[in-house]
């Protein structure tokens, strides 16, 4: 039973579409799906591995110019575009891995960060690419298929269905991961990096690994929001805040567990899209609130304290 | 030659200022090992200060900060005192995120009061630039270098020669040893948050006539602050003082001779050259 209740939960999630038309609500699911990706994919280096990164926009944007860019020069269709994005975000972060993964702690941050801050300069600054702080724009989709039928694209179901898939997959990854001997390693690697060196661990190869995992749902996730809004900017996809807001939902919803970034997604959607009707940024002041009262009284997040109340204790 | 000349007298004069951006956030580390993200946003909290009184009640900014400074060291210490000293026994990575928290609020805040629009100060005398030596030395930068001189003096003779200076520096080597000896730890952490707090309102102050000011200025100081400490090492003052000199001067001729567009990127790759070579800074002594 209570193994089924997560695939049960998955089935609905994707059932969602065929039972609300509410475009809006639509909407609003697909933004907490993308956003549930994000923080799964900087939980699973951030809270598995325990290696806080503030450059994950490096590889959401990468994924984002990789789809837009393959298919405005090339013609190649988005939904292939996003997996290739994704595969791109993966391979940024082998040599970013390589480099920042040399420092530990804090250093690795402050490493992550001036990282994702020359990527987001030379995509505003590489102009025959990227078309600079203009940005890319996609007007139309082209055509598809499916059981002989064309999909609407101006309509929202699809592109819920697409997020959901990714945001279930992030989530199995995670789960896999948890049970591999690789996440028993990113365990040893959080609790004692120096421990888990001396016996006989290759931390770097562990932590790229995750990390390169961590880029590849970034760069898939970057890839969706290319197609979904169809307009990419160096603003929109490769802001310092960008890394800071996933930070936020892997943290405020439960690091090291795995639903714990849909709960955070969700929450801090809400409070966005409450707050947005009277001020664009004003989110972010209750992001920044939430952040401290979660560390400060909820350090296991909300997702990780309800799982602690439901746990017998040990 | 004279570019030259001139783009090396404006890195080091700028240079200056960051340097007192990247001593506070330096003491703070060396005290309390907190890496304070919001330190960019009391440097900005400094500027807007400084803004205020100018446009409302036409105080020039350099005799504001006689007020802002001794403000933002009262704010910085309630901030430690409420805010922060129940978070430090998690952990660097805990109060990491908390201070990162703490920025987006007070930036966002900020935003929220005073909008997003980029603002600029224009002092009358700001207009017609010294010229010694054939070098055009903005008359506000100029009397923000000597004021930053001035500053970095006072608490270096504070650090080196009064009894609560050598508590501070005691605390920084080991905080164990110096509760051990009779140093109230816990005020010692107060007092050094507020002297960053300070410190950097200072600089904002200072800064505000040569800079454009928004409310989320503090997401790129602090990058730069970053850099400059890295540079010189965590938690050495006289290497936050080299670290942002050198900053300003690599800029400063980054600009001129590479591209202006590529400018940051140039103290972004030095900043990671540093941290993979040398992660005990230019200046700073190998620790265990």
């Amino acid at each position: 039973m209570k193994r089924a209740l997560p695939i049960i939960a998955g089935i609905l999630v994707l059932c969602i579409p065929l039972m609300v038309s509410n475009q809006f609500l639509l909407h609003l699911g697909i933004i907490v799906l993308m956003w549930t990706v994000l923080g799964v994919a900087w939980n699973l280096l951030g809270g598995y591995a325990g290696q806080v990164s503030f450059g994950h926009a490096s590889f959401f944007g990468v994924g984002a110019y990789t789809t837009m860019i393959l298919y405005l020069s090339f013609g190649l269709a988005p939904w292939y575009g996003m997996a290739l994005g994704g595969i791109m975000g993966a391979l940024l972060s082998l040599p970013i891995g390589f480099i920042c993964f040399r420092l530990r702690g804090p250093y690795f941050s402050l490493a992550t960060l001036a990282v994702a801050e020359i990527v987001r300069l030379v995509a505003l600054n590489w102009e025959q690419l990227t078309h600079g702080p203009m940005g890319l724009l996609i007007t139309t989709l082209p055509v598809v298929t499916l059981f002989g039928e064309p999909i609407n694209w101006e309509r929202k179901g699809p592109f819920f269905l697409i997020v959901a898939v990714i945001a279930l997959s992030a989530m199995f990854a995670t789960y896999l991961l948890a049970r591999a001997r690789l996440g028993s390693y990113l365990l040893a690697i959080r609790e004692d990096e120096d421990a888990a060196e001396s016996i006989g661990i290759n931390t770097t190869r562990a932590k790229v690994s995750a990390l390169a995992l961590s880029a590849f749902f970034t760069g898939l996730a970057g890839g969706f929001y290319g197609m979904y809004f169809r307009y990419v900017d160096p603003d929109a996809v490769f802001p310092i805040s960008l890394s800071i807001e996933m930070v936020f939902i892997a943290v405020v919803g439960g690091l090291r567990t795995i639903a714990g970034p849909v709960v955070g997604a969700v929450f801090l959607t809400t409070i966005a899209e409450l707050v947005r009707e009277h001020f664009e940024v004003g989110h972010l002041i209750f992001y920044g609130l939430f952040m401290m009262l979660v560390i400060r009284y909820l350090p296991d997040g909300i997702w990780g304290r309800v799982l602690r109340f439901f746990t017998p204790h040990r | 030659m004279e570019t030259f000349f001139q783009s090396l007298v404006n890195g080091i004069l700028t240079g200056t200022l960051y340097a007192m951006i990247g001593v506070g956030l330096t003491v703070i580390f060396g005290v309390m090992r907190i890496i304070n993200l919001a330190h960019g946003d009391m440097v900005m909290l400094g500027m807007f200060g400084a803004y205020w009184s100018y446009t409302l009640w036409k105080i020039d900014p350099f005799v504001s900060a006689l007020l802002l400074v001794p403000l933002l060291f009262i704010a910085g210490m309630l901030a430690y005192r409420f805010l922060l000293k129940a978070i430090i026994p998690g952990g660097e990575l805990n109060t990491l995120l908390y201070t990162a928290g703490l920025s987006l609020l007070i930036a966002n805040l900020a935003l929220f009061a005073w909008t997003g629009d980029y603002r600029t100060l224009n002092l009358s005398y700001a207009e017609v630039p010294l010229r010694p030596f054939g070098i055009a030395v903005p008359v506000p930068l100029a009397i923000a270098f000597g004021l930053a001189v001035l500053i970095t003096v006072a608490l270096y003779f504070f650090l080196a020669r009064t009894d609560t200076g050598r508590a501070v520096r005691a605390t920084s080597q080991n905080a164990e040893a110096a509760a051990l000896m009779g140093i109230n730890v816990e005020n010692i952490s107060m007092i050094t948050f507020g002297l960053g707090a300070a410190l950097a309102a200072a600089a904002g102050v200072l800064l505000v006539p040569s800079l454009y000011l928004y409310p989320t200025v503090g997401e790129i100081l602090i990058v730069k602050c970053f850099v400059i400490v890295v540079l010189g090492g965590l938690g050495s003052v006289p290497g936050a003082i080299a670290g942002g000199i050198l900053l300003g001067v690599v800029e400063s001729f980054g600009a001129v001779y590479v591209s202006v567009a590529y400018k940051d990127t140039i103290g972004f790759i030095i900043f990671l050259l540093v941290l993979l070579f040398r992660p005990q800074g230019l200046f700073g002594a190998r620790q265990a």
